[in-house]
């Protein structure tokens, strides 16, 4: 945080070598939080630097603010934004648009929410100070995960078919498809309520895969 | 396939090992603009290697792969930038025709990925090493300034190391495996476990973005439109 901070602690005490040492040393230990969140922090912290908040009540707000940022960011951008973008590129993929386009369909539809947080959250943090924390209770912040919740698994299950489909086409499939779309939704379905142990027979199915054709090998001589 | 085949020469080589130190730092360092997911960095190392397409396939199975392990908090997760741009570019090397190299990559990415995760927790504890002499850096701004350049400057070094100790490998595995399975019972049983392994990872996924079961009946939804998408317009 106090590299980030460097520029405006700067600024904020020119010509006080010693005030800067003291506010370096002060933001110095480590802020676990959310990245596209922790310019909120930043901006609230430089802004209560400027206003000469205590030493103490810097420490307090810091300790109290990087969970809740932690958390809006996991849910807000991890959770739920960089998934629907990610998983709308591949939809867009796997109808047909070239894989390139569909690169930068992810590129840019990703980072203008990231951008635009970025910044609100920076803005949010200045003007607000140590009185930040409200901020974390916009409605929106909440709002799109809910929204985005459902969007999210019906692009989960559509991306699933078309990619099996493209990997299909790899070996030229002939068998029935219908048939083993049926067990793939079986097994989404099975992974989808126990995610903790079917979440690793994904990794694990692929690692048998080499296995399995040895195998074959061995039994057909 | 004869090894003369595969389009991986110094200038292109050069090419993905400096990428993958960019794409080591997007991941965590700088900018996080995401062109270190697997999506992205498979299909750049598809593209270098003469087919997007394939790079994108790849990168789109390791996408899913990967749904379940978000960066939420202090948890371990897969360091896909590396990982991605050379499992991309070995399944596109080979000429992205063959279930064999295909799996070859998606293991290839999935490996390399838990092991860069393995050298982000080493790189971490140099960064702590860097910036433990605490009174020197408040004193010395600019030392503080200095330390951290040098904590991105060895993540790049990182990926850069990751992907050049790989890419080779990774390769030359896809060109091994290009003709594998040898029995069609094989290709048929391969393709159908790797699409079972795609619709488990989405369904385990699924759960980091929804909290509770209701959402079951979106996820049949979203396969049955897809379903009808492959029956009636492809």
């Amino acid at each position: 945080m106090a590299f980030t901070m460097l520029p405006l602690l700067r600024r904020i005490h020119a010509g006080d070598p010693v005030r800067l040492s003291d506010a370096v040393a002060r933001h110095q230990s480590a802020f676990n939080s959310h990245p596209y969140f922790a310019g909120m922090a930043a901006g609230a912290l430089a802004r209560a630097e400027l206003e000469g908040a205590s030493p103490a009540s810097i420490d307090r707000f810091r300790t109290a603010l990087r969970g809740p940022l932690g958390t809006v960011g996991d849910r807000l951008i991890w959770a739920s934004w960089r998934p629907a973008c990610l998983l709308t590129a591949i939809a867009a993929y796997g109808i047909g648009l070239d894989p390139l386009w569909s690169a930068l369909l992810f590129l840019i539809t990703f980072n203008v929410g990231h951008i635009g947080v970025r910044i609100w959250g920076f803005r949010q943090g200045w003007r607000e100070g140590l009185g930040v924390g409200k901020s974390l209770h916009e409605e929106w912040l909440v709002r799109v995960p809910r929204l985005l919740a459902p969007v999210i698994l019906l692009l989960l299950g559509l991306d699933t078919v078309l990619l099996g489909r493209r990997v299909l086409d790899v070996v030229s499939w002939e068998g029935f498809f219908g048939g083993l779309a049926a067990v793939a939704v079986f097994v989404a379905l099975v992974a989808f309520r126990w995610p903790r142990r079917t979440g690793r027979i994904a990794a694990a199915l692929v690692v048998f895969i080499p296995l399995a054709w040895l195998g074959l090998a061995l039994l057909n001589g | 396939m004869p090894l003369a085949d595969i389009p991986l020469h110094t200038t292109n080589w050069i090419i993905l090992v400096v990428l993958g130190g960019f794409l080591a730092l997007d991941a965590v360092s700088w900018p996080q603009v995401m062109i270190s997911r697997p999506l992205i960095s498979g299909t750049l190392g598809g593209w270098l290697l003469g087919d997007a397409s394939a790079g994108f396939l790849v990168g789109a199975i390791l996408e899913l792969m990967s749904l379940r392990h978000p960066p939420f908090g202090a948890s371990r997760y897969p360091d896909t930038g590396p990982a991605g741009l050379v499992a991309g570019a070995s399944y596109a090397a080979v000429g992205a025709a063959s279930l064999g190299s295909l799996v070859a990559a998606i293991l290839a990415g999935w490996a390399i990925g838990w092991i860069g995760a393995v050298s982000v927790q080493l790189r971490r504890r140099g960064n702590e090493r860097l910036l433990a002499d605490e009174a020197e850096l408040a004193a010395r701004p600019e030392f503080l300034e200095g330390r951290h350049r040098m904590a991105i400057r060895l993540d790049a070094v990182r990926g850069a190391l990751l992907t050049a100790g790989f890419i080779l490998p990774a390769i030359l595995a896809g060109a091994w495996s290009v003709n594998q399975p040898s029995l069609a019972a094989g290709t048929a049983l391969g393709a159908a476990m790797l699409v079972t392994a795609l619709a488990a990872a989405a369904g385990a996924g699924g759960r980091t973005s929804s909290s509770g079961l209701r959402g079951w009946p979106l996820l049949v939804a979203g396969s049955v439109l897809g379903a009808l998408i492959v029956g009636f317009v492809w």
